[in-house]
């Protein structure tokens, strides 16, 4: 019997045949098992080696030991979640698509492991304070506008403190001003991901409003801060 | 007050508020169950706005969602390119 990694390249099925094998004899269930493990090993080390600026302090055996373990989970999680397949696109763009998702959120959890929500509370100064320069020389306000923009900051505080929930501020202070993932502060907050956008969604939208509310527009705050 | 913001905070929080929506937004699994069609089409140089405008008005508000979708887009066109047969 031909050793399968030798000679032949990998197959290219068709989504029915993808389908078939991965639920099949054994024989061609392992075959297909195999093949799909390795065409997402190759996509997620492609990934995180040419598409990842903050690994590439890792060497290229390293990598290949990450997509190799990541692949490895995304294969189950593919095989697990065969039913929800539609076709509307290739089989393996959409095992990709999990195997992407897999990688991604095993690098936040990583990054973000010792990232705490009990720092941001609106009590207080309600914007975090900064630790370095306020403003870049070039942009630092002039005595004109200063006070103009200090009055600005004001109703944004106050936009802030009465128009969202603790919660709401939460989560709109990890996400949009530190840049937290949102599923590092869905986590956090004990809620999903999904959950987590639709209260962000609401917090954006009330903001907004409560800044119009008090005559902000947000071109008129971009160009007062961008002057 | 604002001395103790950082530019680049009040930015990012104007930025948030300018990318709001009010109509009904997608929600990122509505989003997920669409990415692998979207950047197949994508990847061979379609415009995300021309196919799905909703999934890209998502992708503007949701970092994670955006950044899962552009990841997929690189292994697809690195795929198509032929740059993955390389890696063997």
């Amino acid at each position: 019997m031909l050793e399968r990694n030798f000679f032949i390249p990998m197959t290219d099925r068709s989504n029915e045949q993808w389908l078939a094998e991965l639920t099949g004899a054994p024989d061609a269930q392992a075959r297909a098992l195999e093949d799909l493990r390795h065409r997402l090993q190759r996509g997620i080390f492609y990934y995180l080696s040419r598409e990842r600026s903050d690994l590439t302090h890792l060497s290229g055996q390293e990598l290949g030991q990450m997509a190799e373990d990541l692949a490895q989970d995304a294969t189950l999680r593919v095989i697990d979640n065969l039913d929800s397949f539609r076709g509307d696109s290739r089989f393996t763009t959409w095992a990709t698509k999990i195997a992407v998702r897999l990688a991604i959120s095993d690098l936040r959890r990583s990054r973000y492991k010792d990232f705490s929500l009990d720092g941001l509370t609106a009590e207080g100064e309600v914007l975090p304070a900064s630790t370095g320069d306020t403003f870049p020389a070039n942009t630092a306000p002039t005595p004109e506008n200063a006070t103009e923009r200090a009055d600005v900051m004001l109703k944004i505080e106050r936009a802030l403190r009465e128009a969202l929930t603790e919660r709401q501020y939460q989560a709109l202070s990890a996400v949009a001003l530190q840049d937290v993932p949102l599923e590092i502060v869905a986590e956090r907050l004990g809620t999903n991901r999904n959950a987590l956008y639709k209260l962000l969604h609401d917090a954006r939208r009330k903001l907004r409003q409560s800044l119009e509310a008090q005559g902000l527009t947000t071109d008129y705050m971009l160009k007062l801060f961008e002057e | 007050m604002f001395m103790s913001l950082h530019e680049s905070e009040l930015h990012k929080l104007i930025d948030c508020i300018v990318t709001s929506h009010y109509d009904d937004c997608l929600d990122c699994e509505s989003c997920a169950r669409e990415l692998d069609c979207l950047a197949e089409r994508v990847a061979m140089g379609a415009k995300i706005n021309d196919l799905l405008p909703e999934v890209a008005t998502h992708l503007c508000c949701c970092r994670d969602c955006f950044e899962e979708f552009e990841a997929l887009v690189a292994i697809l066109r690195a795929e198509n390119s032929g740059q993955l047969d390389a890696i063997g």
